[in-house]
């Protein structure tokens, strides 16, 4: 477990390639106000203007400043994309080392259930979710969490299992560690390559899902989302307005999408030796 | 790396190519002769009496291919299969005296023993649009003429009945027990200008073909189509000539107009409206509603959400442009300071926060809407947040949200309904209806008398101060607000004469394909 994972990831252009990318997404996001003097849920009039000094992207059909809106959807997906990875990931620590130290019919238990929710497809259940709920940034974090940690559960469970049998989780045993002792003292920081590879899968979905179910209308529509935005800007897609106004948020939406999976693709190649071995050769 | 790297990029200028092109192709017109319509939702249900879908467009697809004793033009009513008619105040009857010369699409004759069929046939088989309770009796005096008994005097009479409801073909439907399932050639057997040759649910598709023996007239093209074009691409369909008629955005007007394509703008007959749940608290106080449409700035609304193509709705629910619209009720002016000083009349107190609050208890209120409405309801809690109101707005699917009002189940809920150009007889409907549409207010009995009291009133003057009355109490006692009527427009190539029927067609539609827009 000596491995220098920085060294790794530093020779991974792709991954730092995904790193800046968020990163940048992540300062647009949080110094929003500083790059825009406009608030995004402020309509005006002046609907459907096209780019100028004053609104560099111009201004949607209830004449609210694309660019600030633009802004504010990254908070959205990024917020929605870390609260959903953390969840989802926690969740699927605690159900598969569980699974992996329990054995038995605990075990069995877990991963029939892992199974089943892993058939069922999320989007239909979130609708169906929507009508009773007021899916607004926190609620789609769980509903999300609760649908997405069986992909997540099962790796894990996977790698437990083959962690439980080394010496000195043996070891911790015979001492009178407890489960929660062993799971978070002695598994999880053997896993952490593993969950970072799990967070960052968690948040590209996430992100995804977000934009996919805001596009829908199933979402709170006071959540200022790319998704939203970009079923308000189809719905204007015969006007030039789509050059400013869809193409910009598409755009930002790929990127954002792509940044995550580079910075995925990169870290399962970097803990998986067989993958970096390939890429070597 | 390098080979990756470029992959990449290709697949993302692809995700970028995919998000520009939101079209789709349009059917091409095969001649000159035939004319085609699009529409963006398609499927209106089979275009049998009893099986299209319960909404505007689903009649006028079928009345193309079946007549009403009497019908509608731009200036009011004309005969139809009716030639002449009268009503005797006497025995409270309406007389029709049909026309000789018409016969059914499969060759048989019509008579007046198909009207007097068609009449007790909805007895046993309600038809969708017509309410037969009101009806004594139908007689045919001989072959050509027919009286039309009535228990009660009903002044929406000729508009509701013998102008909407289509008449069947005896030899046909007397054996037919379930008309909603009845398919097939002779499910369409009617006596109108045109025959539907083609139905395609899948493809929302409908095409007609002229009925050369039609008696009202010659039909003006051979072939008429109605095809699905979804709204954003009906303006270049329309200018490259793929369609010939549509109804497009407001944008697109002036470009049109620009390249020789005509414009018709509708009368405003539909409106958008704020259902209060006024069985519960607080909706249930008359001053709390009344506060709540003085927050409400709907010129505002129709400034930003509609961009200036509509008008801002009155409380008393009627268009500006009906002849029974009543401009003298009371307004309630956008006015927040007023609003606020109502709501502390009724024992709000605002909190640190700036919010409103009752016992302790923030004022907060949660808004039901379907997802075409969100601009609209953005707005207007934009509107309540400014005076100290939070607003939750839930979208859903239009027909969660009817179900959810059907049922009592929600605070305030914005949707809409058209029929406001028609009869009078839609203020019955949208206040003391059982409908998800109508706010089903019976707490003052002057309304639900005056209201009754108008569908018997004969006398369309006196009728007509009645309906006044009936808006100025409405507007007072608010159980409802309207907040705009949106102008739709239609683009279409000229060819044939596209016109609104005053009124709206039958009971009411506000769509230009009158039949007679397609004849000679």
């Amino acid at each position: 477990m000596h491995i220098n994972y920085w060294q790794i990831f530093k020779q991974n252009r792709v991954g730092i390639y995904g790193l800046a990318i968020l990163f940048a997404i992540l300062i647009f996001a949080l110094c929003g106000p500083v790059f825009s003097p406009y608030f995004p849920q402020n309509t005006t009039t002046l609907t459907l203007d096209p780019p100028s000094l004053q609104h560099w992207l111009g201004t949607n059909d209830v004449g609210q400043d694309i660019f600030t809106r633009l802004l504010s959807g990254a908070r959205t997906s990024l917020a929605v994309a870390v609260g959903t990875a953390l969840l989802s990931t926690l969740l699927a620590v605690l159900i598969g080392i569980t699974a992996a130290l329990a054995g038995g019919i605990t075990d069995r238990i877990l991963m029939r259930f892992t199974d089943a929710l892993l058939t069922i497809p999320v989007i239909v259940v979130v609708i169906m979710i929507a009508a009773y709920v007021r899916p607004g940034v926190l609620n789609l974090i769980i509903i999300l969490s609760c649908l997405g940690w069986p992909v997540g559960a099962r790796v894990i469970r996977a790698q437990a299992m083959t962690l439980k049998e080394r010496y000195h989780i043996y070891a911790a045993r015979v001492f009178g560690g407890g489960m929660l002792y062993i799971m978070f003292r002695h598994i999880v920081p053997d896993l952490l390559p593993l969950l970072c590879v799990s967070f960052i899968q968690g948040a590209r979905r996430a992100v995804f899902m977000e934009a996919g179910l805001a596009f829908l209308g199933v979402t709170n529509p006071d959540m200022i989302s790319w998704g939203m935005m970009l079923r308000h800007a189809l719905e204007y897609c015969y006007l030039d307005a789509y050059k400013w106004w869809l193409l910009p948020t598409g755009f930002a939406l790929s990127v954002t999408i792509l940044a995550f999976s580079f910075l995925g693709y990169s870290l399962e190649e970097m803990t998986d030796p067989r993958l970096r071995r390939r890429e070597d050769a | 790396m390098k080979k990756k790297f470029s992959a990449v990029l290709i697949s993302l200028f692809a995700v970028m190519l995919i998000a520009v092109g939101c079209g789709s192709s349009t059917e091409k017109a095969e001649k000159p002769s035939t004319y085609t319509v699009a529409d963006s939702t398609g499927d209106w249900g089979y275009p049998s009496p009893y099986a299209h879908y319960s909404r505007g467009p689903g009649y006028i697809r079928m009345s193309l291919i079946f007549d009403t004793l009497i019908w509608k033009d731009q200036d009011g009513y004309i005969p139809a299969l009716a030639r002449d008619w009268s009503y005797n105040e006497n025995e409270n009857s309406y007389s029709f005296t049909l026309n000789k010369n018409v016969k059914w699409h499969d060759g048989e004759e019509f008579d007046a023993s198909d009207v007097v069929f068609t009449f007790n046939y909805i007895k046993d088989h309600p038809y969708q649009f017509v309410n037969s309770s009101n009806i004594k009796k139908v007689a045919a005096e001989n072959n050509y003429e027919v009286k039309i008994y009535l228990n009660e005097a009903y002044a929406p009479f000729l508009s509701n009945i013998a102008g909407t409801l289509p008449i069947l073909p005896e030899h046909i439907y007397k054996g037919v027990e379930n008309p909603k399932e009845f398919r097939g050639e002779k499910a369409l057997v009617g006596t109108g200008p045109y025959m539907l040759v083609d139905y395609s649910r899948e493809h929302g598709s409908y095409l007609y073909e002229a009925n050369d023996n039609y008696y009202g007239g010659n039909p003006a093209v051979d072939k008429l189509k109605f095809v699905k074009v979804s709204r954003e691409m009906s303006a270049s369909a329309l200018k490259q000539g793929d369609i010939n008629a549509a109804d497009i955005p407001p944008e697109t007007v002036n470009s049109l107009k620009k390249s020789n394509i005509k414009v018709v703008k509708s009368p405003y007959q539909w409106n958008a409206k704020l259902l209060f749940n006024h069985k519960s608290e607080p909706f249930s106080s008359k001053k709390f509603r009344h506060a709540l449409a003085y927050a409400i700035d709907c010129e505002r609304i129709v400034d930003v959400a509609l961009r200036g193509h509509g008008a801002a709705a009155g409380p008393e629910m009627l268009p500006p442009d009906s002849p029974w619209h009543n401009p003298g009720c009371k307004q309630y002016e956008y006015d927040p300071g007023k609003a606020q000083e109502v709501l502390k009349d009724l024992g709000y107190e605002k909190s640190a926060e700036g919010i409103f609050t009752k016992d302790g208890k923030q004022l907060q209120l949660e808004m039901l809407t379907w997802p075409r409405f969100s601009r609209e309801a953005g707005i207007i809690k934009e509107q309540l947040a400014k005076i100290g109101i939070e607003v939750d707005i839930r979208s859903m699917e239009a027909k969660t949200v009817d179900m959810q009002v059907t049922n009592w189940r929600f605070e305030i809920a914005l949707t809409g309904h058209g029929g406001l150009g028609g009869d009078p007889e839609i203020l019955n409907k949208m206040f003391l209806g059982k409908t998800f549409h109508s706010s089903r207010y019976y707490e003052n009995e002057q309304l639900v008398d005056l209201l009754q009291k108008q569908l018997h009133e004969m006398d369309n003057k006196k009728r007509k101060k009645i309906v006044y009355e009936v808006q100025e109490i409405y507007a007072e006692e608010l159980p409802a607000l309207s907040i705009y009527h949106p102008a739709w427009y239609w683009g279409h190539d000229g060819s044939l004469p596209l016109f609104y029927t005053k009124g709206g067609v039958a009971h009411g539609i506000p769509l230009p394909h009158n039949k007679l827009c397609f004849l000679k």
